[in-house]
């Protein structure tokens, strides 16, 4: 167990490292030209190019690489085109914020997913089960910035219970957390449902109920832990939607977290602090699918991590 | 030992799918005395294993329902209880084996959460006393190093551990009815043997009276005092189990019988019932027997026969032996 943990630690380099070349290249080929951005509208030719040498992007693509990895290795992630602060500095102050609100909506997905396909299983056929599989296609099929400005009119503007975006007290996560965690509730409400339908089924099931267990333990016991397998993994995939989401939902909420700093730092051809984020990432998606594996291996005795 | 632990009458079982009602058990009658064995015999289908899931009440999770008859179980009609007092029942004073000792142990927990489970709810024994209970139990159907099998996850076992497991998880509370749904079927025929042996031995120790589902021949030879043969959710003969051997009455249980190979009997081809069990959606009106049977007569496509009591306390369905009985009343 403790070696697949470092096994699997240590094969997070080689994966960064392929993954921080395509994240190079596709920075570089965004259309436009930082230097004319930095430099300003009025500026000269002259100024541009002297501007493009300070930064370095007048030197060729493949020595522009090395150098931002061997930042990379000196803990050091380059400065700013934007603001000229470092880029560490940037992240590290909107990472905090994002990291919560993926915790909460996740939290929120869970609890409300679960219950929901839960519920759907046990009641099959019944009005419990057509509501919450009405709720779960609805929050598949209804966009995450649209259901975020419905909440704000109704829960902001109209009731006054909650701010309309910004960050200053919990109830600033309420909203945000809910609009993102919407669509993935509704993903683990089906995949619950499907999944705990078929496991209902099972012999091992009967022989639990033939016990005399309530039927909750039954359900919830029995069943739901086998039924996780297939649910934990969509969870963890959902994760990334969570990542792509957040960009939306933070702009609709004016949060000030990463997701904003990403469309602020395309729209200024901001590289070096796209380059940095695009890698954080990649990297949480990699930290996900580790926990995702372990998990595993807590629901299934049979997998043996060797 | 003449007293009725169980008693069965009229036990009326349909299955309401889309294409219709299937009735799977239609009028069953069957009494089961302390202590008694009795074993229940059919082919597949003939609604065996519904009558055992009507008696647990464990039909929830299928679109079968009991609309008719009565189960009593100590004098208390079962079906009639609140689901709650069904579960003080279950797993309790009723206990059951599944045919399946590889899927019917939940792969996700370790065996001996699984035993402590129900010693805990019925036995409610705390948490030291319910392990140590478990591990005795373990030790009782005769798996070595039981100790170290109570943290072992179910696919660490083969079949036959796994169906002592069920078998010890079903014996924890003393039941005073064990439900064994073909608990050897699964099992290859030396494990087979071990088992029934298992199942002989706790029959003498305890109290338990069994109930006995299967299509197995020997097994009803080896283990049972009487015996019900069951055909299209009817019982067609009941009798003690020597009477049945020596003196088969209904066609149906000769061809059962028949079909069985001997040992030393230079047989060419073994005798089979021909056809096949009538589908839900295609019974005879008469005797549901009637198509596969070669004592037809003309009436019997007409009548379904009764059960009657041909001789002292041998059931037959059969207009054979009703048409003998109607002479002899002559």
């Amino acid at each position: 167990m403790f070696r697949f943990f470092i096994k699997r630690v240590i094969g997070i380099i080689p994966i960064l490292f392929i993954v921080s070349i395509f994240i190079f290249l596709f920075v570089h080929m965004i259309p436009g030209d930082p230097a004319r951005l930095v430099a300003g509208q009025d500026a000269t030719i002259e100024d541009v190019e002297n501007v493009r040498e300070q930064l370095g992007l007048d030197k060729p693509i493949h020595v522009q690489y090395l150098n931002f990895v061997d930042g990379i290795f000196k803990g050091d992630f380059g400065v700013s085109l934007k603001t000229s602060r470092p880029v560490y500095d940037e992240i590290a102050m909107r990472f905090m914020p994002t990291f919560w609100l993926t915790v909460w909506s996740m939290v929120f997905a869970i609890i409300f997913g679960l219950l929901i396909g839960v519920i759907s299983a046990t009641k099959r056929n019944k009005w419990q089960d057509y509501l919450g599989m009405f709720g779960a296609v609805s929050g598949i099929s209804v966009p995450s910035f649209w259901l975020g400005l419905v909440l704000i009119q109704i829960f902001a503007v109209m009731l006054g219970w909650l701010p309309t975006g910004g960050l200053e007290s919990w109830k600033s996560y309420i909203l945000p957390s809910v609009t993102l965690g919407a669509g993935v509730a509704a993903v683990i409400a089906r995949f619950t449902r499907s999944s705990l339908m078929d496991i209902l089924r099972e012999d091992y099931i009967r022989t639990g109920r033939a016990k005399g267990l309530k039927n909750n333990k039954v359900v919830w016991g029995h069943g739901l832990k086998n039924a996780m397998i297939p649910v934990v993994t969509m969870t963890g995939l959902q994760f990334g939607f969570l990542l792509g989401g957040s960009i939306v939902i933070e702009t609709v909420f004016s949060w000030p977290g990463l997701g904003r700093l990403l469309i602020d730092s395309v729209a200024f051809r901001d590289y070096p602090v796209i380059q940095a984020e695009m890698l954080l990432f990649a990297l949480e998606f990699i930290v996900i699918n580790l926990v995702v594996d372990l998990l595993y291996g807590f629901l299934n005795p049979q997998i043996r991590y060797d | 030992m003449t007293e009725p632990l169980l008693k069965i009458t009229d036990l009326k079982t349909h299955f309401f799918g889309d294409d219709g009602v299937v009735i799977a058990v239609d009028g069953v009658t069957i009494t089961v005395n302390k202590g008694e064995t009795v074993g229940i015999v059919g082919e597949s289908g003939c609604g065996k294993s519904v009558t055992s899931l009507s008696i647990m009440r464990l039909l929830q999770d299928t679109p079968g329902q009991v609309v008719g008859g009565s189960i009593e179980f100590e004098n208390k009609n079962i079906l009639e209880i609140s689901e709650k007092e069904m579960r003080g029942i279950r797993g309790n004073d009723i206990a059951m084996i599944f045919q399946e000792p590889m899927t019917s142990l939940n792969p996700v927990y370790k065996i001996g959460k699984q035993l402590e489970e129900a010693i805990r709810l019925h036995l409610k024994y705390d948490k030291k006393r319910a392990h140590k209970h478990a591990i005795r139990m373990l030790e009782l159907v005769g798996l070595p190093r039981a100790k170290q099998l109570m943290n072992e996850f179910p696919y660490q076992l083969s079949g036959g551990m796994r169906q002592r497991v069920m078998i010890a998880m079903a014996m924890a509370c003393s039941p005073k009815l064990l439900i064994a749904d073909e608990p050897t079927t699964a099992l290859d025929v030396t494990i087979q043997a071990q088992i029934l042996e298992l199942m002989q031995e706790l029959r003498e120790t305890s109290e338990t009276a069994i109930m006995l589902i299967t299509h197995d021949l020997g097994v009803v030879a080896e283990m049972c005092d009487r015996v019900v043969v069951m055909y299209a959710g009817k019982v067609v003969e009941e009798t003690d189990v020597i009477t049945l051997f020596e003196d088969p009455k209904h066609p149906y249980t000769k061809g059962l019988i028949g079909s069985v190979p001997k040992l030393g009997e230079n047989a060419e081809e073994l005798d089979s019932i021909p056809g096949n069990v009538p589908t839900p959606y295609n019974m005879p009106n008469g005797c549901k027997f009637a198509p596969r049977c070669k004592f037809a007569m003309e009436k019997c496509w007409e009548i379904d026969p009764n059960l009657i009591e041909t001789e002292n306390d041998h059931l037959v369905r059969c207009l054979l032996f009703q048409n003998k009985q109607v002479e002899v009343e002559l």
